[in-house]
């Protein structure tokens, strides 16, 4: 257990790395793709002079490696620098945009867990019977579905037919909780579906192992309750498979709130990330990625913290 | 001289009818229209983010949404024709081809109070044409420099003739921001926190999310405008801009396509419209090199497209099918000019063969990687490939396009819309002129020149529609571009917005807008 400090320090240490080699691969991969920032800003009635003017005024003329210097430069300062599109100031951006998708993936992951776990666990203690049949079949359907199919699907029914939930945008949850969550769930539900199948499948095939092992037989042997048995000893054993699998479905809820943030109008820092992008706005980008990645780093971390706490194994590695 | 307000327009007339024959066909109460009623915030939907709203830095055509709301223009122009009408400006008259004088109104205050007047004319059509971080220098190219007679009359000096000035007046350059708003921003950058003289003021901006704008009380035409406010929501994805009106959450989404004025017609709760507008589609033509700088494959190019049959498939039919690049609604077009290629394989194939193509070629092109313009470009591909023109297609993001075929050169043709310019004389200097970005060839045909100065030489409006008649067939004769369809610009609302239009131009206005009780 004394080793946990080691491993918190050590992840720490390693964001600095990770972050300026993420935001470096961002950056090049932003200037690798043909097209110029400068034609976007010159608009829809752009002159060559203006272009060549505009390259002049934002320093695109710069060698790449010099551009990323003086990004990285005023961001170790906590200047996240202006939007090259609308000049607004790239932390502002974040600070509206982050929360919304926060929410939302949050909401989503505690829908998922909520039903994905105890269908997995359902099904493993049922193991070929209708009940396992008919989870394995949903999850698989969960898995092939496409969020935005889904998610237009339940706009719909459910805003437009039955007016249960507000089709589009989002409320901050600070001002009015429940017109937040009201906004948030059809988002949530479209985004949760596929994190509930994989959860299913995953605890449902890690589960059926523990349950097959030999020690399980031999608690079984001892003559221990189905439910004691279950919960000390199956679910415990599961629990690190479960954390691990919950934090990579966080990786993924944020990258498919790119989708569903179109689909639903909500101002979330999927569809931020994604309208800089095209629009090669690399400050906003650069912004997002570094605040994305800093935010995995540190779930990444306390999965593995949480996964000490419960496997003491887990910290030695 | 060139407003002309009592002209009864065909495009009205028709509407007018269509009005009456729909309204036997619609359930009492859609037509209870009355009186404008005072009050009311209207919600807006928009799919772009406005650039900047500095009329100066700004730089996309949907900017104009907050952009009129917020700043009037010198000279305001009619929604449906673009003829034009007073603004801050209440007259205004060329006392030779080279110098226009401008008599403002009076008592037109800005947002913070501060008085408009020649003084404030002066400093923003000098800060337009100086200032470093200026987009629209080119618009007052021919502005040489402007005298501020008394407060209530300027005049504008040019370097040559150019009887287009006045409609570029209606343009961002015309918009009239406070001297004072500009003095106090640091760096002079008024980007995010415009002040003007319009019937809304500026209340907040979240990017890519919400502008919100509210009533100017003291707005200089009396009794306008009609909303308390408007409150714009961004919403990038169209088809979720027609959910949001259909679901009540919005009344009015703007900016559509014609797909989208498809999908809310099967609703019942909400109307859409399509109006004809300046946005055009066509294709680039870099007629410098081979082998587009043989004429005969370009008019086999538009001989070949069957652009009825790209306005059913591409625009549901709302377009206008056309070759030469205005709508026949706009004062400078001249109708016959709209088919002078109608669809003809075989000529297409003759001529082809006639420039030394019997077996057909192949023509190296850019276009946009979006879902529509793919389906677009996919029928044209097909269309052309039934004559034998071969069209090897490379799809990117507009930007990127743009700098592969206009800065890079690369190709021969670029399938892409093009925008609305406020004088067409600026339009066709931006597409043909020797110097101009989107004339990738670098070369002037011989006799272009001629016939584009005449358009700004002659001050009268009729003269000036002859004088750009003569120019389109010159462009259409060498078939200089290759224009499939004239787009619609679409809109959706519910029944309690009332007095909405969209211009020409493919923005509104929302000054006389109000909103049923």
């Amino acid at each position: 257990m004394h080793r946990l400090p080691f491993l918190i320090g050590r992840r720490l240490w390693q964001l600095v790395p990770i972050i300026v080699f993420a935001t470096f691969v961002v950056f090049l991969l932003l200037h690798l793709v043909p097209g110029d920032p400068a034609v976007t800003l010159a608009g829809d009635y752009a002159s060559k002079e203006r272009i060549a003017e505009i390259r002049q005024i934002y320093g695109f003329d710069k060698p790449l490696i010099v551009q990323y210097g003086v990004w990285l430069g005023h961001t170790v300062t906590g200047d996240f620098g202006k939007s090259l599109l609308s000049s607004a100031p790239v932390l502002d951006l974040i600070k509206q945009r982050l929360p919304n998708t926060i929410l939302i993936a949050t909401y989503a992951l505690l829908i998922a867990g909520a039903i994905g776990i105890p269908l997995g666990v359902l099904a493993a203690t049922r193991v070929g019977s209708r009940v396992d049949t008919f989870v394995t079949s949903i999850a698989s359907l969960g898995v092939a579905l496409p969020s935005f199919w889904l998610a237009i699907l339940l706009v719909a029914n459910f805003s437009l037919i039955f007016h249960w939930f507000p089709a589009t945008g989002a409320r901050p949850i600070t001002v009015d909780p429940r017109l937040a969550i009201l906004h948030a769930t059809l988002p949530a539900v479209a985004l949760a579906v596929g994190v509930i199948a994989e959860l299913a499948r995953q605890v449902r095939s890690a589960l059926i192992e523990v349950l097959s092992s030999q020690y399980y037989r031999t608690l079984r042997a001892k003559g221990l309750s189905p439910i004691a048995m279950l919960w000390k000893h199956g679910l415990r054993n599961v629990s690190v498979t479960m954390l691990t699998i919950l934090g990579l479905q966080v990786n993924r809820l944020f990258s498919g709130a790119v989708v569903i943030e179109a689909v639903f109008a909500v101002p979330g820092a999927g569809q931020l990330v994604a309208y800089s992008a095209i629009n090669k706005d690399f400050p906003v980008v650069q912004g997002v990625v570094l605040v994305l990645v800093v935010i995995v780093i540190l779930i990444n971390l306390t999965v593995d913290v949480l996964s000490a706490l419960l496997d003491p194994r887990a910290a030695q590695a | 001289m060139l407003n002309d307000y009592t002209t009864v327009d065909r495009r009205k007339i028709l509407q007018g009818t269509a009005a009456a024959a729909g309204a036997v066909l619609l359930p009492a109460g859609t037509l209870a229209q009355g009186a404008p009623r005072k009050g009311g915030t209207l919600r807006l939907a928009m799919p772009y983010n406005p650039a900047a709203v500095d009329p100066m830095t700004g730089r996309n055509l949907p900017d104009f949404e907050v952009l009129y709301a917020v700043f009037d223009a010198l000279i305001d122009f009619e929604p449906q024709t673009l003829n034009l009408k007073p603004g801050l400006a209440k007259s205004w008259k060329f006392t030779d081809s080279k110098t226009l004088v401008l008599d403002l109104v009076e008592g037109a205050k800005f947002h913070d109070g501060t008085d408009f007047n020649g003084e404030a004319v002066k400093f923003n059509l000098e800060r337009y044409k100086t200032d470093q971080r200026s987009n629209v220098k080119a618009d007052l190219a021919t502005l040489d420099s402007v005298e501020v007679n008394s407060p209530t009359q300027v005049t504008l000096k040019l370097n040559r003739a150019n009887a287009g000035m006045p409609n570029i007046l209606t343009n961002r350059v015309g918009c009239m921001v406070s001297p004072k708003s500009v003095k106090d921003a640091p760096n002079g950058n008024v980007d995010r926190t415009p002040v003007g003289t319009g019937p809304f003021k500026f209340v907040s901006w979240q990017d890519n999310d919400s502008f919100v704008l509210a009533r100017n009380d003291s707005y200089w035409k009396q009794g306008l405008p009609y909303l308390d406010g408007i409150n714009i929501k961004i919403i990038n994805e169209l088809n979720t801009i027609v959910r949001a009106v259909v679901a009540g959450e919005v009344d009015l989404g703007v900016n559509l396509q014609a797909p989208q004025k498809a999908i809310a017609d099967r609703s019942s709760n909400v109307k859409a419209i399509a109006a004809p507008s300046l946005v055009l589609y066509g294709a680039f033509l870099n007629y410098g090199r081979p082998p587009l700088d043989n004429v005969k494959v370009r008019q086999a190019l538009n001989y070949a497209i069957n652009r009825d049959e790209i306005n059913k498939i591409v625009a549901v039919g709302l377009g206008q099918p056309s070759s030469a690049i205005l709508p026949k609604e706009h004062w400078a077009c001249d109708p016959s000019t709209q088919n002078m290629y109608n669809y003809d394989p075989d000529k297409a194939k003759a001529l082809l063969a006639e420039a030394g193509h019997p077996n057909g070629i192949e023509i190296e092109t850019y276009g946009w990687a979006d879902q529509l313009a793919m389906q677009r470009q996919e029928v044209i591909i097909s269309q052309l490939a039934k004559v034998g023109i071969r069209v090897k297609l490379t799809p990117l993001a507009p930007q990127q396009a743009v700098q592969a075929f206009m800065i890079e050169k690369k190709g021969a043709m670029f399938i892409s819309p093009s925008s609305a310019y406020p004088d067409p004389s600026q339009l066709y200097e931006a597409l043909f002129g020797k110097t101009a970005l989107r004339n990738a060839s670098g070369i002037e045909l011989p006799g272009f020149r001629e016939l584009l100065d005449k358009t700004m030489e002659e001050q009268d409006q009729a003269k000036r529609k002859a004088a750009f008649a003569e120019l389109q067939k010159f462009v259409l004769d060498n078939a200089l571009q290759m224009v499939q369809f004239i787009s619609p610009a679409c809109a959706v609302h519910n029944p309690k917005v009332q007095n909405f239009h969209d211009s020409l131009l493919a923005v509104a206005k929302f000054t006389e807008v109000w909103l049923q009780a």
